[in-house]
């Protein structure tokens, strides 16, 4: 029975369906959470007494951050099912999260600079955690640029893999070596993060926004995938009606 | 060199492409003595269907088998030569040729005579003309011991007397009970082949 | 003949016939490091405290800019093709190993020569500058390595430019860190041996393990070309 339901995935056609209520009801919840989130956050967790007000783009940074990692994550487990199971819903998962993942790194960026002029005063520090980030977005870009590079997409998908698979190995060692290399020059290290004693009334609406951001990603990477799904299986007859009818 | 009986076969075999379907469900046939042209027109699957068989490109779906144990246990028993240059242009055609066949300098040497390219072993392949370079990588046929042959394209640029020559070869190979396939612009004369149509599949 | 012996003898005889490939790199090298006081100052002492460092960032961009069409005049020519066909005995990582090998002793190892003048134009101090070739010594190997890897992932891939440099050089960062650390503590006179062990372990790692990625992507690319 669970072989069945596993096959299912590999058919396009059942995923771009099943696929839209999906990415309905990540739609709301998103939007449910993120919207209390944001609120609770920006409005009412208390005002921390380092940072003053400034440090509330944490209810953004710290969800969006750990999403670009975590989704480079989801990617190599895509690559991983790509070459065991040959499911090619698995490489248009990868082509989604790539292009989602590298957005959700630069907004991750786009924040840390904001959060670093009031509290370090200036929009650019070399601390870990933001060259890790940016070190992150290269390769992102290097994903989407090789995809782009090969007219395969079967090949496409295979090489990003590859790509994707080495990369997963090396970052952890990527983010271990630039956490060293901040101590080598910064012997006191400012974190950008609170340090784990935050009161719950910061970290409740922090979690509530993690959650939300995580599914407004999955939102975005569904209907991203539906998108592509369209795309490549444009010559069969389901897609051939479905834009008819539309 | 007398070859033991061979057969080659293609059974069930699908291929996509770019989107596009380019066979579905082929199957044939092939013994030791046959000589098989595959047509078609640009884009129909010649080069992808040959270098499936090379198992250069991997089968998605069907079964290519040997003597009935599958292609990839069988591989040393099959000479592809592709329709590209085949020869690295910065070295001499000996040094090529010493490279691709694993031979010394005096069976070499002998091929190149055999395909007239004698006294031109010591020259750079990027010095010599286009025929004389398709000429340094046919002559791989002369060295090898593998009964089963796949070309593509090999007749571009050859004058009339190196065709003669590569026909001659290709009959006293499948003679021997070796086989050929082989894609061509260029219909042959002195072959006695089957063909084996490729066409747009929609 | 065995297999290795056909490799490297044709490999050999490949580097020989294009010596432009050893030349170019050195030549790109003294460029950029020339370019490093018009871009900054004449002081020597100013030039002293990066000078390690842009040799570095200098010799990386001029390993790089050549690694990364390693493989494709072999692939255009259709010879690629035929590793996979001819030796069948052997693992394509091996083959590749092979190449990346003598890669590096004919392209790679003339560069880091060239680097202690490099180092005299920017008055590096010498013990920094023995240094700097250690760390080159055991880092470049991995650094070939995954330059192959950019290389063996675009093959065939027209028009795609320097996008093999691109999509490896987030990898290069561990090393370069590495290093880094190497010539701070050369340059403090503190004990530099713990991190060169790690640098060369993570290069060790890095080349038997990226060879195998890199005849994945050969494989792969070789299947996708006609």
């Amino acid at each position: 029975m669970s072989w069945r339901w596993f096959h299912q995935w590999g058919s396009p056609r059942w995923f771009y369906e099943r696929a839209g209520r999906w990415q309905l009801v990540c739609g709301w919840l998103a939007l449910i959470l993120l919207v209390v989130g944001s609120l609770w956050g920006l409005g009412f967790a208390p005002v921390d007494y380092q940072q003053g007000n400034s440090y509330r783009i944490i209810y953004l940074h710290v969800p969006v951050a750990f999403l670009a990692q975590a989704m480079y994550a989801a990617m190599a487990v895509c690559a991983v099912v790509l070459f065991v199971w040959k499911m090619k819903l698995a490489d248009v998962a990868m082509q989604a999260i790539a292009v989602t993942g590298l957005a959700f790194t630069v907004l991750s960026l786009v924040s840390g600079a904001v959060w670093g002029k009031p509290t370090w005063g200036t929009y650019w520090v070399w601390d870990a955690r933001l060259t890790s980030m940016l070190i992150l977005g290269f390769l992102y870009l290097g994903l989407i640029g090789l995809r782009a590079a090969i007219q395969d997409p079967d090949q496409a998908g295979k090489a990003c893999g590859i790509l994707v698979l080495v990369g997963v190995v090396n970052l952890p060692i990527i983010k271990y070596s630039v956490e060293w290399w901040n101590t080598l020059h910064q012997p006191a290290s400012l974190k950008l993060t609170e340090k784990p004693t935050m009161p719950a009334s910061m970290w409740m609406p922090l979690l509530v926004n993690i959650l939300g951001y995580y599914i407004a990603a999955a939102y975005l990477v569904l209907g991203s995938m539906r998108a592509i799904v369209i795309g490549r299986e444009r010559r069969a007859s389901w897609v051939k009606e479905l834009v008819g009818r539309a | 060199m007398i070859f033991e009986p061979v057969s080659l076969n293609i059974s069930q075999v699908s291929c996509e492409r770019d989107d596009r379907l380019l066979f579905h469900n082929l199957s044939f046939a092939l013994r030791s003595g046959d000589i098989l042209r595959v047509a078609g027109p640009n884009g129909a699957g010649k080069t992808t269907l040959l270098r499936m068989i090379a198992g250069l490109f991997e089968v998605q779906d069907g079964v290519i088998t040997i003597d009935q144990e599958p292609l990839s246990e069988r591989r040393h028993q099959v000479l592809y030569i592709g329709h590209k240059p085949q020869v690295s242009r910065d070295l001499t055609v000996i040094d090529n040729l010493k490279f691709l066949t694993g031979f010394d300098e005096p069976v070499v040497k002998q091929a190149l005579i055999d395909v007239g390219l004698r006294g031109y072993h010591d020259s750079l392949v990027k010095e010599l003309s286009q025929g004389q370079g398709r000429r340094c990588a046919l002559a791989r046929l002369w060295c090898s011991e593998a009964p089963i042959w796949i070309l593509d394209e090999p007749y571009t640029a050859l004058d009339v007397t190196m065709v003669e020559t590569l026909d001659r070869k290709i009959n006293a190979h499948v003679a021997q009970g070796g086989l050929c396939l082989f894609t061509t612009h260029q219909l042959p004369q002195s072959l006695n082949f089957e063909t084996l149509e490729l066409g747009r599949v929609d | 003949m065995s297999i290795e012996k056909r490799m490297l003898a044709r490999e050999l005889k490949l580097a020989a016939a294009r010596p432009g490939d050893i030349f170019k790199p050195m030549w790109f090298l003294m460029l950029v490091i020339s370019m490093v006081p018009l871009a900054l100052s004449p002081d020597s002492v100013l030039l002293a405290d990066i000078g390690s460092a842009m040799i570095w960032v200098a010799t990386l961009l001029a390993l790089l800019l050549n690694t990364e069409h390693l493989f494709q005049s072999d692939f255009s020519d259709g010879v690629l093709e035929q590793w996979l066909l001819l030796f069948l005995d052997r693992p394509l990582a091996w083959l590749v190993g092979l190449k990346l090998i003598v890669h590096w002793l004919f392209h790679v190892v003339p560069l880091i020569c060239i680097t202690p003048i490099a180092g005299l134009m920017l008055s590096v101090p010498t013990d920094v500058l023995i240094a700097l070739l250690m760390t080159l010594v055991v880092a470049t190997p991995a650094l070939t390595c995954f330059s192959g890897l950019g290389a063996a992932l675009t093959l065939g891939s027209s028009r795609s430019g320097i996008l093999g440099v691109l999509v490896m050089m987030p990898l290069f960062v561990p090393v370069v860190i590495l290093a880094a650390g190497v010539l701070i503590r050369a340059t403090d006179g503190s004990e530099i041996l713990p991190l060169m062990a790690l640098l060369g372990a993570f290069s060790l790692v890095a080349a038997t393990l990226v060879p195998i990625a890199v005849s994945a992507a050969i494989r792969l690319n070789i299947g996708g070309s006609n």
